[in-house]
């Protein structure tokens, strides 16, 4: 699995948006948004939004702080630039808007076969789907094979390729070129061979934007400049192109950067081979900007909506004034408190659960903004993915250190007497090296995590550093022997169990640096449960499976959970928007229409 | 020959403003010479705005010793006392009310307790800093004046080069370099100290320069060559003769100094560099009210109105020393 720190830090400017005001008790009563997640009423969800009946016709203009990183779909690691991406590219499998666990075959034709004992993976691709200008002749499954060979290109550097392709034979050794691997007996279909049984999580993959087909003959010339040059010639499979001249140079004309991107159709797009409606026949997205006087534009005026996720005032005011207009997706990720299981106080489940039991996770949520835009955390596995029920649903497990989401005292005493301690407060010499991001709100979080420490007895050296600086230099680095992080976060790659749990608690993902495993978590029976796990096929069974491990890892409390995030979104009155379950719950351009 | 108290709180060796002064008139039963403490205060009275100044800084020490006594007297929670049930059900903090006269933060802690503490760190930055710096800048000050030449080139250019260090960047570098675990061991560390330490390098050497400057003309006096000629050590000459003709000048620039100097442990704060929390700064509670200033304004407002009254004062009392002790260039 790879890191989602760019997914992880979106899901961290989500948490900005919170804060919100104080609302009428009236009006907060909710409804069921699915999967169990409640949502106050009258705001709308991507369950609630409709995928079809739109309005045909019209220009959306996006309102966007932030510009992008990379449009490039080989490059693309970033929730702001997959709504472009995504409306533009097909990948194999692609999620609908409302769906975060079964991907519908896109550029494949047709489910996958798994074969071989999970070593082997086959794809048809489908027919009649074109490339846009300047290219406009139709995708074969060369074109995928290419799309992912050149993952591996180092010019180009994807940054998923390592952690999701890697068991892919010759993988290893590939540098952009043909790879056995990845093979295409025909036009029409792609097999992927595996050095291990690994099919589930390789297939599960494909919705990311590396399989989307890229021509080669055209893009292996920009492909041979160091860095990739495609991403500003690149061309379309999806309903929208980045608009672009003759010679297909999108830079400049699509996408001025910093200033703005222009979606235009794609003349060679064919509704017949694909599923989404495409209302819009443009979008306009306008780069920079403050983010509050953004979502009061977007609110106040008309065919608009803000990108990324807007700030905290603006969410205020669309659920004050403005609830029609404010989306809320759940399944936008989570946060908890990394504890480090290999040594120091923590290395002691008991004292793990006292934390747990002592932490007053309404409190940690409500500096995120509360319950609009959060869910009291009580196992790993979260909304939306697969596993979520079978783990323990909302409730989660019961277990009288996970039944006081305020915290109660008398439990963490209980089992701090457990640990050795029988005073009930901590008593070692120990001076915990507590390190959180000083972003709000999780540095607010941070200090609520630091008082409960020290409400157990425990002495504390708490530091706040920037949000990269804690992933990278503190908590991903076990030798800096970090024992608390307060306020990690993670979301999936795509709706798999194993994109949530995989990475951050199997013993075998520690590694020096750019660790992931924050609690530096490598209990043997989770990491053969896990083992075991990773080979089973079907979204249920899998579901299943990992939801055993979530209920392991429950039981040796080997993070303290607080929060499953949920996205908020702002658009104008006269705009359908639709925002998705996935990624970390933006709009969807490919479903959004105007009223 | 020293000027003694003439020149205690005099401007200078020079004795412009001498006991005596036919300015101030002298009383009918006889010449009563007024010490130069007693003009000081004569002429530092006079000035209003500087003694509702100066009780605006009593005021402030006063807080920032007995905070603890003040904070339960009000009935206040303690500073890091946090609740969330002060906060709505999406987590905004209630504003200012008659149990929370500035309201409280987003973890539900007391804005106006938090801010009596703050004051502890402004103070206690402010002042121990600028005691730092000027002990540094006398010392280095004096030592170049006093004996030129060689001594005075280099400490000169010690002086120019520690002025060309960006302080705020140094700051953040070695906040960012030595966050967790410290830098030379762990002799350096992120907090007070470390503000502390970055105020006095940021400011001796401007109080370095100006005590050159006097030096310099002062070891040319005749009161010195006196001395001198006297037999007397460039010891007893630097402490005896010409420290006691720096004075004004050291207290009114001292005075001036600390204002900035808590303006820079605010800024650090701000960045997050200085003060760590749990531990009440005006600057970070400035900085966590930022994002929130919208629907929480008193956060931001009252550490600022406090952070804004501060530095005032300091500012209004350096100018009426100023003027009570050197009235030639008063305005």
């Amino acid at each position: 699995m790879s890191p989602t720190r760019k997914l992880c830090s979106a899901a961290l400017a989500a948490a900005l948006a919170l804060g919100l005001a104080a609302c009428g008790s009236s009006s907060n009563s909710s409804v069921s948004g699915g999967s169990g997640i409640a949502v106050t009423k009258g705001v709308q969800t991507p369950r609630t939004e409709s995928q079809s009946g739109g309005k045909r016709g019209g220009t959306l203009t996006v309102l966007n702080h932030t510009d992008f990183e990379q449009l490039d779909p080989g490059l693309s690691y970033y929730n702001i630039d997959y709504e472009v991406v995504y409306a533009t590219q097909r990948p194999l499998f692609s999620y609908k808007p409302n769906s975060f666990s079964e991907p519908t075959p896109d550029m494949a034709a047709e489910p996958a076969k798994i074969s071989g004992g999970g070593k082997t993976i086959t794809v048809h691709i489908r027919k009649g789907v074109h490339f846009s200008p300047p290219v406009n002749r139709e995708v074969t499954s060369a074109d995928v094979a290419y799309a992912i060979e050149r993952g591996a290109n180092p010019n180009v550097g994807n940054p998923y390729f390592p952690s999701y392709f890697s068991s892919l034979e010759g993988a290893a050794k590939a540098n952009g070129g043909p790879f056995p691997g990845i093979t295409t007996p025909n036009k029409s279909t792609i097999v992927f061979h595996l050095t291990e049984p690994k099919a589930p999580i390789v297939l599960a993959a494909l919705v990311l934007p590396l399989s989307a087909p890229v021509p080669e003959e055209y893009a292996k010339r920009f492909d041979a400049m160091k860095p990739t040059e495609y991403g500003n010639y690149q061309v379309a499979t999806g309903p929208y192109m980045l608009e672009n001249d003759s010679a297909g140079k999108v830079l400049g004309i699509g996408y001025v950067p910093g200033k703005s991107a222009t979606l235009v159709r794609n003349p060679n797009w064919n509704a017949a081979t694909d599923f989404r409606p495409a209302y819009l026949n443009q979008i306009d997205i306008e780069l920079g900007g403050d983010t509050t006087v953004i979502g009061r534009q977007v609110l106040e005026g008309s065919d608009m909506v803000q990108n990324e996720t807007p700030a905290q005032p603006i969410v205020r005011l669309a659920y004050e004034k403005f609830r029609s207009q404010l989306e809320i997706s759940p399944g936008a990720g989570d946060h908890y408190i990394a504890v480090n299981n290999k040594q120091g106080p923590f290395s002691n489940v008991n004292l793990r659960k006292a934390f747990w039991a002592a932490l007053d996770r309404t409190a940690m949520n409500k500096a995120r903004g509360g319950e609009l835009v959060t869910n009291v955390m009580t196992h790993f596995i979260y909304p939306e993915i697969p596993g979520f029920e079978q783990a323990g649903g909302l409730k989660g497990p019961q277990v009288d250190y996970n039944d006081y989401p305020e915290g109660n005292m008398a439990v963490a005493a209980k089992y701090m007497k457990l640990a050795g301690y029988p005073s009930g407060k901590y008593t070692g010499s120990k001076t915990l090296q507590v390190v959180g991001s000083n972003e709000s709100p999780s540095a607010e979080d941070a200090e609520i995590a630091n008082q409960t420490l020290k409400n157990l007895g425990f002495k504390t050296k708490l530091t706040l550093v920037e949000d990269s600086v804690m992933y990278s230099k503190y908590c991903g680095t076990p030798a800096e022997e970090i024992d608390v992080c307060p306020n990690v976060g993670w979301v999936a790659d795509f709706g798999d169990p194993q994109a949530v749990l995989d990475v951050a608690f199997n013993g075998k993902n520690i590694v020096s640096t750019g660790n992931n495993n924050w609690g530096l978590v490598n209990n043997p029976e989770i990491n053969k449960a896990m083992e075991a796990a990773e080979l089973v096929v079907g979204v249920q069974p899998r579901a299943e499976a990992w939801a055993q491990i979530d209920r392991k890892l429950v039981a040796q409390a080997v993070a303290i959970p607080f929060d499953w995030d949920k996205n908020p979104n702002v658009e104008s009155k006269d705009v359908a928007g639709v925002g998705d379950l996935w990624n970390t719950g933006q709009w969807d351009y490919s479903y959004t229409s105007l009223k | 020959m020293s000027v003694g108290a003439a020149g205690l709180l005099g401007s200078s060796g020079s004795g412009a403003e001498a006991p005596g002064d036919l300015r101030f008139p002298l009383p009918e039963s006889g010449v009563a010479a007024l010490s130069p403490l007693q003009l000081f205060w004569r002429r530092f009275r006079q000035d209003r705005v500087a003694l509702c100044s100066l009780a605006f800084v009593v005021f402030l020490l006063v807080v920032a010793l007995a905070a603890p006594l003040i904070v339960k007297l009000l009935g206040l929670p303690g500073p890091s006392v946090q609740n969330p049930n002060l906060t709505d059900s999406f987590g905004s903090p209630l504003g200012p009310s008659l149990a929370h006269p500035f309201g409280v933060d987003q973890l539900g802690q007391d804005v106006m307790s938090r801010v009596i503490y703050g004051t502890r760190v402004a103070l206690e930055v402010g002042i121990l800093g600028t005691a730092v710096a000027t002990l540094i800048g006398v010392v280095i000050g004096t030592l170049a004046g006093f004996y030129r030449g060689f001594l005075d080139t280099l400490l000169s250019r010690l002086i120019d080069v520690v002025l060309s260090i960006p302080i705020l960047l140094l700051g953040l570098g070695i906040g960012a370099a030595c966050a967790v675990r410290g830098c030379v061991g762990g002799t350096i560390q992120p907090g007070l100290g470390l503000v502390i330490f970055l105020i006095a390098l940021a400011n001796w050497t401007y109080i370095a320069r100006i005590v050159r400057g006097l030096v310099l003309s002062l070891r040319e006096s005749e009161f010195v060559q006196a001395s001198r000629a006297l037999g007397a050590s460039d010891t007893r000459i630097m402490f005896r003769e010409i420290f006691p003709n720096l004075l004004a000048p050291i207290i009114v620039y001292s005075t001036l100094l600390i204002p900035l100097n808590i303006l820079l442990e605010a800024g650090l704060s701000f960045l997050g560099v200085g003060i760590r929390p749990p531990t009440a700064s005006w600057g970070q509670m400035i900085a966590a009210a930022t994002p929130i200033f919208n629907t929480a304004w008193w956060y931001m407002t009252f550490p600022g109105l406090a952070l804004l009254l501060t530095v005032l004062a300091f500012n209004l009392l350096g100018d009426g020393l100023q003027d009570a002790l050197n009235p030639r260039v008063a305005r």
